[in-house]
Formats: C-alpha cells, sequence, structure tokens
C-alpha cells in the first residue's frame, strides 16, 4: 500500500479525536530537531474550523474490539492499513521541517492485544526522540489494558499521554463498547497522575467523552468529568458531539451531531477549571440539562439574581470571575486598575472589557447602565437571548452579501 | 503658546529611543516624531537632531524602565501604527509619572494604544509560528515567504533559530522585501535587494510531502462539522497566499 493511501486511512480515522493542545510542556528530549512551545502553536485550521497542530494519525485502524459508535470496529466492511513506525517517524519529521506542524498524535486500534499494540507504538516514539533526536510535542494515547511496565516507557516518550474514556457511564460502556472496562481506562489515568513528572508526561493528561451517543444527562457528563478533574489531575476533558458513522439499532438515529450541546459543555467545563464553579452549581440532578439558549454562566447568574448587581470597584476577585462576560484576564485588569481610581463603564471598555453580557450585572461607582427598574430577570433574560440572536442574524446578513 | 516642531529619527529602534530620551530630558513635546523617510505636510516644521552615545543611552534607558517596558514600546515599534513613535513618546512620558502602575492605566489613551498595538504585534508573531511553510529547496536549504501586516521577521527568526537550529533557513517578506538567513549559527537580516537569491528549484522529494499535507488537511476536516466562518476567524484570509493547504481555495 502507498504511503498516501495510508495516511488518507489513518488520518481519516484519527479525525474523531477532538484533542490539538500542543500546549503546557517543557519538553521531555531535548532533541536537535525542534523544540516546545509553552503556550502551543495551531499550525492551521481545517475546514471544520478546528485547530490543526498535530499530526493526528492512527498507528492502525485495524481493531480487536467492536465498539458500536466506531468506524473501525471489528465488524465493519473497511479498509484496513498499517504504518511502519519508519513511515510515521519520516511523515513526522518531514512535516515538521517545514513548519506544517507542532508535533505527533499518535493514537491506534488495538492490533492483536493491548501490549502489541503498546509496543508498535513506544518502538515509534523511540525512534523519533532516540534515533532522530525529535524534540517537538508528542501526545499518545495509551492503549486500556496493556501492561504498567509498557505504560511506563511510553510516558517516558511521550508529552502528553492520555487515554479516551469514550462513554460518561458504565451503563453506557457497556451497552456500546462491550470489550472495553472504564477501570482499564482509570488505571492509566491514576497510573499517569502518580508518576507524571517533568521527564514523563510533562504536559499531563486529557481525555475525550462522546456527547449523545447514549441517553445520558448532560449532568452525568460534567459530573463524570469533574470526577475526573479531581481524582486524576487531568489537564482537559474533551467532548466530542456524536457522528453517525455506523448504522445501529443501539445507536441514535441522528442526522446533525448535537454541537450545540458540546459548546455549552465546554462552557461549564471552563466554569469549573477556571472560574471556580461548583458542578453542582452548574447542574444538578433536578436540573440535569443545559438551557440551549443561554450560556450556562449567564443561566446561574438568572437563577441567583439576587447576588447582583455587583460594584465593579468592590467586590471580590471571585465574584468578578462570576459576572456573566467577564473573563479571568478582565477579571484581573479590574483588580489592577481599581487599586488606582474608581472605575467607570468608560474606562471598562477601554480596558477592554466586553460589556455586553457583563452591563446588566454590574454597577460601575453606583451606576447602574440604564434605569435600575429594569434590573429583574425577565428583561436581562430577554435582552441577553436577543443579543444573541441579533448578532447571529447580523451574521448571516453579512455572510449572505458575498 | 510654545511652538511644536515634528522630530525626526532615522527609522530605526536605537535612535528613536535617543530621540525620545533627550526629548523627555529636555521636556520638549513633540508635534509628532516621524522617520526621516516620511511624507511631511508642507507646514510640518521638522527638526533631526543628532544622538550621540546610543548603547550607553539605551543602558541606562534599560535600568530606568526596566526589560517589560523595553519589550512592550519595542513591539509597539514593530508595528505599522501611523502614530507609533509619537505614543511610545506619550508611554514612556507617563512611565515617568506612574512607574509600572501604567500596565493597569489604561484609561490613559496613549497607554491603551501602546498596549494593544504591542499586543497586536505578538499576537501576529504567535499566529504566523503557525502558518509559516517552508519548502525544501535542491541544497536542502529551507525556504519561507509571507507579508505579515507588522515587521515581525526578527521576532519570527528568534523562534526559528531555536526550533530548527540543525537547518539552514530563509523566510522572505515580500511586503518589505527583506529576508531573514540562517546559518546554523545566527540569521541576519538583509535587504532582499542586496542579497542575490540562488534560483529557488524545490528539492525531488518536496512535491511529495506537499501532497501527502494536502491530503492530511482534507481528510482531517469533519464535514458534519464544516464551519468556514470559524475557519476564518482563526486562520484570517490575508495570511492563505502563503499558506499551502488553502491557497488554491482563494
Amino acid at each position: 500500500m502507498e504511503l498516501m493511501e495510508k495516511l488518507t486511512i489513518l488520518a481519516d480515522s484519527a479525525k474523531y479525536d477532538a484533542s490539538c493542545s500542543s500546549s503546557g510542556s517543557t519538553g521531555v528530549g531535548k532533541g536537535t530537531i525542534g523544540n516546545t512551545s509553552f503556550s502551543g502553536i495551531c499550525h492551521s485550521f481545517a475546514s471544520d474550523g478546528r485547530c490543526i497542530s498535530l499530526l493526528k494519525i492512527l498507528m492502525t485502524n485495524c481493531c480487536i474490539y467492536d465498539c458500536k459508535y466506531c468506524l473501525n470496529r471489528r465488524s465493519n466492511d473497511v479498509k484496513r492499513a498499517l504504518f511502519t513506525p519508519e513511515e510515521v517517524a519520516e511523515i513526522t519529521l518531514n512535516f515538521y521541517r517545514r513548519n506544517y506542524i507542532e508535533g505527533l498524535f499518535l493514537s491506534s486500534g488495538i492490533i492483536k492485544s493491548p501490549d502489541y499494540t503498546m509496543n508498535l507504538l513506544i518502538e515509534t516514539l523511540e525512534l523519533l526522540r532516540h534515533k532522530y533526536h525529535f524534540g517537538g510535542y508528542i501526545h499518545v494515547k495509551a492503549i486500556p489494558g496493556a501492561s504498567e511496565s509498557l505504560l511506563k516507557r511510553l510516558g517516558g516518550l511521550a508529552d502528553r499521554m492520555s487515554a479516551n474514556i469514550e462513554l460518561p457511564t458504565e451503563g453506557g460502556l457497556k451497552l456500546l463498547a462491550p470489550n472495553k472496562e472504564s477501570q482499564n481506562v482509570t488505571k492509566i489515568m491514576q497510573y499517569v497522575k502518580d508518576n507524571r513528572s517533568r521527564k514523563y508526561v510533562p504536559a499531563g493528561q486529557s481525555t475525550q467523552m462522546i456527547v449523545g451517543a447514549t441517553n445520558e444527562s448532560d449532568w452525568d457528563i460534567l459530573n463524570r468529568s469533574a470526577n475526573m478533574y479531581d481524582n486524576y489531575k487531568l489537564k482537559r476533558v474533551f467532548y466530542s458531539a456524536y457522528i453517525p458513522v455506523n448504522q445501529d439499532k443501539l445507536l441514535p438515529s441522528i442526522k446533525v451531531p448535537p454541537l450545540k450541546r458540546e459548546n455549552r459543555l465546554y462552557q461549564a467545563d471552563w466554569l469549573m477549571r477556571y472560574y471556580h464553579f461548583n458542578v453542582r452549581e452548574i447542574l444538578n440532578p433536578d436540573r440535569p440539562n443545559f438551557n440551549l439558549l443561554i450560556d450556562p454562566k449567564a443561566e446561574w447568574a438568572l437563577r441567583n439574581l439576587h447576588e447582583f448587581p455587583k460594584e465593579i470597584n468592590t467586590c471580590s476577585y471571585r465574584e468578578l470571575l462570576r459576572i456573566p462576560g467577564i473573563g479571568v484576564t478582565s477579571a484581573k485588569r479590574i483588580m489592577a486598575a481599581r487599586k488606582k481610581f474608581t472605575l467607570q463603564m468608560s474606562d471598562l471598555k477601554k480596558m477592554g472589557v466586553v460589556l455586553k453580557r457583563a452591563k446588566y450585572f454590574i454597577t460601575c461607582d453606583h451606576k447602574y447602565f440604564t434605569d435600575m427598574m429594569h434590573f429583574t430577570s425577565h428583561f436581562i433574560e430577554q435582552n441577553l437571548i436577543l443579543e444573541d440572536t441579533v448578532t447571529f442574524e447580523e451574521k448571516r446578513e453579512q455572510l449572505s452579501l458575498f | 503658546m510654545k511652538k511644536r516642531y515634528t522630530y525626526l529619527y532615522n527609522g530605526e529602534f536605537l535612535p528613536l529611543l535617543g530621540l525620545i530620551d533627550m526629548l523627555l530630558k529636555n521636556h520638549i513635546v513633540p508635534q509628532n516624531i516621524k522617520p526621516d523617510t516620511a511624507d511631511f505636510d508642507l507646514f510640518d516644521e521638522t527638526v533631526l537632531l543628532e544622538v550621540k552615545n546610543l548603547d550607553a543611552t539605551m543602558q541606562q534607558m534599560i535600568k530606568v524602565f526596566g526589560k517589560q517596558v523595553f519589550t512592550t514600546i519595542y513591539y509597539c515599534f514593530l508595528s505599522e501604527h501611523e502614530y507609533k513613535e509619537l505614543l511610545i513618546y506619550y508611554f514612556l512620558a507617563h512611565y515617568l509619572t506612574y512607574g509600572h502602575d501604567i500596565y493597569v492605566m489604561r484609561n490613559l489613551t496613549s497607554v491603551h494604544e501602546v498596549l494593544k498595538i504591542s499586543q497586536y504585534v505578538s499576537r501576529e508573531n504567535h499566529k504566523l509560528k503557525g502558518f509559516l511553510r517552508f519548502k525544501e529547496l535542491e541544497n536542502h536549504v529551507l525556504y519561507a515567504e509571507m507579508a505579515p501586516v507588522n515587521n515581525i521577521i526578527g521576532l519570527l527568526s528568534k523562534h526559528f533559530k531555536r526550533r530548527l537550529s540543525q537547518e539552514f533557513w530563509i523566510i522572505k517578506d515580500t511586503k518589505r522585501q527583506i529576508i531573514s538567513v540562517y546559518d546554523k549559527k545566527n540569521f541576519y537580516i538583509v535587504n532582499a535587494d542586496s542579497f542575490d537569491l540562488f534560483p529557488l528549484n524545490e528539492s525531488l522529494e518536496e512535491r511529495d510531502y506537499q501532497k501527502l499535507w494536502l491530503r492530511f488537511y482534507q481528510t482531517i476536516g469533519i464535514k458534519e462539522r464544516a464551519n468556514s466562518r470559524c475557519r476564518r476567524n482563526f486562520m484570517p484570509k490575508k495570511y492563505w497566499q502563503y499558506i499551502l493547504e488553502v491557497k488554491d481555495e482563494l
């Protein structure tokens, strides 16, 4: 099989993995070719708008498992390919020199056995790191069920090593991925967490969950994420809107992937990681799903309107972070600036604070942006939804001009 | 009212600093500061001052202002902003009053502008760290072209000096007609006219890797999620001309 055909098959199979980040590493090996950038670098953007920073491929799409949602399940009649370690190294290095990529993302179907597959991955990474002295970023997927000694070797060669949980609940996994056990995935996470160092998986680990393939609620998913952040010190949980690639009576019959739901999950994920929100403040078993019209932070604020409006000049940093429309950068700028002078609305604008959402929830020097009689959840909610739709309409008009 | 003049410098960073230093020391408020190659209005009264001891001035200014300020104004200087010199002057003048607090005093227009411009340059530099595309020439030299909004070739060269330290590479800014040449030790930024680029024939393998990359690019996008708006947001069309995988879509 020609290299071109292999690359096509094995990139096509890898594309559903959402992870593309190349940040947060101080570098495992000080190679002679390449380095890592702490902030990460996006090299291109695909037709779906997702960043391309790594050469994202599978080692092979042969697989002994038969997961219902997966293109490469055993029972599917698709063309199979297997890279040699030398081929992966060659493409990676040549793409890297030309600055197409920041490094390699290597995952794999399970060929013969987990250990056998792991050895293939190790061989490839050793070739890159030791023979070619490649110092760029490598994100490798560990194979669930592989032995610990192999986890140890593989992690020592990669900037990031991770394993995908795929489905948020045990029930979902049993239904759609009968050969997989979530225990095997969490074992990898535990191992990486316990052994992480400057020389072992310095950029930490991440995982991915498919959204919408089973009937879990948003609460199930988010709660699972919260647990994993707490228990395994994950850097990221990626959410991947389910895209039907197989016909199966166990799978939902949808045509359009639930992208808005995925978007809400990411927003909520950010609230947990950077905005000190507890998962129960965002969702709970009684209110298990997101409002698709309003983002989770604004929704929370509307439910807790008695805590607002916040006076920008006196409220605490944590309170600032909870104001819809105010992000980490804005909050820090406000904290620093208000020590020097009293902030007015116009100052916020100059500081780059976006007021579109924030203005409903704040006062500046005790002044509200409009008459305080409008400070009702009804008025605010309507305007928030309206502004989103207006922008959407405007955008659509702009688009139709071309 | 005291008459204000437009002051001239030779277009380089250090002489500009020397000039501003002198203006600040003598409490002179300029009408404007411009490179001596700029176009002037009929009524502009211009002054060209000779600044001596540039090295000493710089050392002293680094001492007074610190490295962060130096980086901020240097990045601002690399922009194409019409009043960048004047903005830098006011930025430094404010610094003398407020010290490091100016970094949070974005309510001052010149501070706000300088920080904004500086960040814009830094971001464009970051973008091109990703978007630059090298091709391999017959003699194994890597060659890339770009046309950035800001003059970032020096910043970018620093990045590739670390990243591709064992390669010979050349980066050309086609907008400014300058090139950066790296010889595995240092890079040199020279005028494109003064440097005879050998014929730029691609190596034998080059076409194959370009094809592989194009195929990878086309394969990796998920068509059920197609979103050209989002792609353009992250990768503005002004850069496409030199990005191998999208230039044919222009």
